[in-house]
C-alpha cells in the first residue's frame, strides 16, 4: 500500500494492541488506509518523509494520528512536541491512546495541543467501542483542518 | 564597680576583683578599650542596658548602670561562659539537626520518585498484558464461539472475568498508591451537598432496588473536598453493595457530638460482619466475604482510612453478621 494516501497512522510499539486495534477497525471497515509504526523515531520518520519514507509526499498527511506515550526511542509526548513545531503539522488531528492515567501525562499532552486522551480499557468490549467511536469521528464525521 | 565617664576605674568590690582578674584592673586607672567603649556608650544614650564581652576564653555580661549627673556608670559583672557555651552547643546542634532533616527529606524525595517511576511503570505496562488476554479471549469467543465446546467457552469466560478483575485490583491499587502522593486542599466543606454529590455518583448500583437514604443533620467540616467525597462514595457504596439483599434497604448518613468531637456515620441494614474480623477491615486488599457473593477488590476501606488518617481523624465501625453495619468517623477537629 502506498503512504500517500494514508488516513490513520497508529504509533504503537505493542504487537497485541496494534493486533486488536487493527481487528476492530477492519471489523468498522476503517482500516483500509492505515499505517502502523512501531516506535517515536519511525513515527517522526513517516511524518517528515525521512529515512524508509523518503519518497512519500509531504504533502500528504494523514487525518488522525493515534499516539501511544510510551514507545521505544522517541516518546510520544516527544513526538508531539515535533509535530506541534512543524508549520505544516502543527494542526494535525493526533489522538492520545495510552495506558496512562497519570494526570501529568493527561496535562502535559494538552498543553501540546492533542486533540483528544483516551486511557486504553482492559475490557476489550470496551477498548473495541473506544477504538471504532474514534475511527468513525475522526475519518468520518470531522472535518480535517488542511489538505 | 564604678567607671567614670572618661574610662577611670574609680571603684572595684572584692568579687569584681577576683571576677575580672584577668583583666588587670586598678582603680585611678584607665580600663580596657572594651569596658571603656560600652561605658561611654551607655552614657551617651542614658539608659541602663546589658552587653556581653569576651575576654580570652571567657564570657562576661555586664549590666551598666549611667549616673549621668554624677558623670559615672555602675557595673555589674557576671560569669556567663558556661551559658555561652550551652548556646553555642544548641545552635551547633541545631544545625545539625537541619543537615540531617535536609539529608532524609531529599532520601524521601528520592524514594518518593522511584515510587512514582514505580506505579507509572505498573499504570502502563500492567494493563497492557491484561488488555490482551482479555482482547483475544473475547476474539476467540466471537470467531470460534459457535463451534467451541460449551466448558471451554466456559473456560474462556472465566479468563476474561479473572483478568477485568486484575484490571480492577490494577487500577484501585493505583488510586490507593497515589492518595499519598497528592496534595491537600484544606477548605470549610458541607458534608450535605458532598453526601448528595456521592449519591448521585452511585445512580448505577441503585437501579432496581428499593433504597431509602436519610441524611442527618450534618456540621459543616474543614477537609479537602474532592478527597471526603472519596470517602462518602466509599462507604455510601459498601453501604449498598451489602444491603443488596434488602428490600427496603436502608442507608443513614448522620453525625453525633461526643466528647467535643463530631462523629459522622454511615449505617446500613445489610449483611454486617462478625466483630472479630473487624482489626482486618481497613488493610489492602482483605476482604471478610467472598467474591462470589460481594464483589470488590479490598482497597475501598483502605482508601478511606487513608483519607481520614490524613485529616487528623479515626475511623473504625461496628457490625453485627445479618444485623447490618454502621462505619464512624471523624475528622480531627475539636469542637469548642
Amino acid at each position: 500500500m502506498s503512504t500517500n494516501n494514508i488516513e490513520i497512522l497508529l504509533v504503537e510499539d505493542n504487537p497485541n494492541d496494534v493486533e486488536l486495534t487493527l481487528y476492530t477497525l477492519q471489523k468498522h471497515h476503517l482500516a483500509n488506509r492505515i499505517h502502523v509504526v512501531r516506535d517515536g523515531a519511525e513515527a517522526l520518520d513517516f511524518l517528515f518523509c525521512r529515512g524508509a519514507f523518503e519518497s512519500r509526499n509531504p504533502n500528504h498527511s494523514p487525518k488522525v494520528i493515534l499516539l501511544d506515550l510510551k514507545l521505544p526511542k522517541v516518546d510520544g509526548l516527544e513526538v508531539l512536541r515535533q509535530i506541534r513545531r512543524d508549520e505544516r503539522m502543527r494542526l494535525l488531528p493526533v489522538v492520545i491512546m495510552t495506558s496512562s492515567r497519570e494526570e501529568r501525562d493527561v496535562v502535559e499532552s494538552y498543553k501540546l495541543g492533542i486533540n483528544s486522551y483516551i486511557v486504553k480499557p482492559v475490557d476489550f468490549d470496551q477498548f473495541s467501542e473506544a477504538v471504532r467511536q474514534i475511527g468513525c469521528y475522526w475519518l468520518l464525521l470531522n472535518q480535517p483542518p488542511i489538505f | 564597680m564604678r567607671i567614670a565617664r572618661d574610662g577611670i576605674l574609680l571603684y572595684i568590690n572584692e568579687v569584681g576583683l577576683s571576677l575580672l582578674q584577668e583583666w588587670h584592673l586598678q582603680c585611678g586607672q584607665t580600663v580596657p578599650p572594651a569596658l571603656r567603649d560600652i561605658v561611654t556608650q551607655t552614657m551617651n544614650e542614658g539608659v541602663a542596658r546589658t552587653y556581653d564581652l569576651k575576654h580570652r576564653d571567657r564570657d562576661y555580661g555586664f549590666s551598666v548602670a549611667p549616673i549621668l549627673e554624677a558623670g559615672y556608670a555602675n557595673l555589674y559583672c557576671h560569669d556567663i561562659t558556661d551559658r555561652k557555651r550551652a548556646e553555642e552547643e544548641i545552635r551547633t546542634l541545631n544545625a545539625e539537626l537541619e543537615q540531617r532533616v535536609r539529608v532524609r527529606t531529599a532520601e524521601l524525595l528520592a524514594a518518593n520518585k522511584e515510587l512514582e517511576a514505580f506505579s507509572y511503570s505498573v499504570s502502563h505496562d500492567l494493563r497492557a498484558p491484561l488488555r490482551a488476554v482479555d482482547g483475544f479471549s473475547h476474539i476467540l469467543l466471537d470467531e470460534q464461539g459457535t463451534q467451541l465446546p460449551p466448558e471451554t467457552q466456559r473456560y474462556l469466560s472465566l479468563i476474561r472475568s479473572s483478568t477485568l478483575q486484575m484490571g480492577r485490583l490494577v487500577d484501585d491499587l493505583l488510586a490507593f498508591s497515589q492518595l499519598s502522593r497528592q496534595a491537600m486542599i484544606k477548605d470549610q466543606v458541607q458534608p450535605a451537598a458532598l453526601v448528595r454529590e456521592a449519591w448521585d455518583l452511585l445512580r448505577s448500583e441503585q437501579d432496581g432496588r428499593h433504597v431509602k437514604l436519610t441524611v442527618g443533620d450534618l456540621p459543616s467540616c474543614q477537609g479537602d473536598r474532592a478527597l471526603l467525597k472519596q470517602v462518602f462514595v466509599n462507604l455510601l457504596s459498601n453501604a449498598l453493595k451489602f444491603s443488596r439483599k434488602r428490600d427496603p434497604a436502608i442507608i443513614e448518613f448522620g453525625c453525633n457530638c461526643k466528647d467535643g468531637e463530631n462523629i459522622f456515620f454511615v449505617r446500613d441494614n445489610g449483611v454486617g460482619f462478625d466483630m472479630r474480623y473487624a482489626d482486618k477491615l481497613f488493610g489492602v486488599f482483605q476482604r471478610l466475604h467472598r467474591s462470589e457473593d460481594y464483589e470488590g477488590t479490598g482497597v475501598g476501606l483502605a482508601i478511606v482510612e487513608r483519607i481520614v488518617h490524613r485529616h487528623g481523624g479515626r475511623v473504625w465501625a461496628e457490625a453485627e453478621p445479618d444485623k447490618g453495619a454502621t462505619f464512624f468517623f471523624t475528622l480531627g477537629e475539636k469542637i469548642s
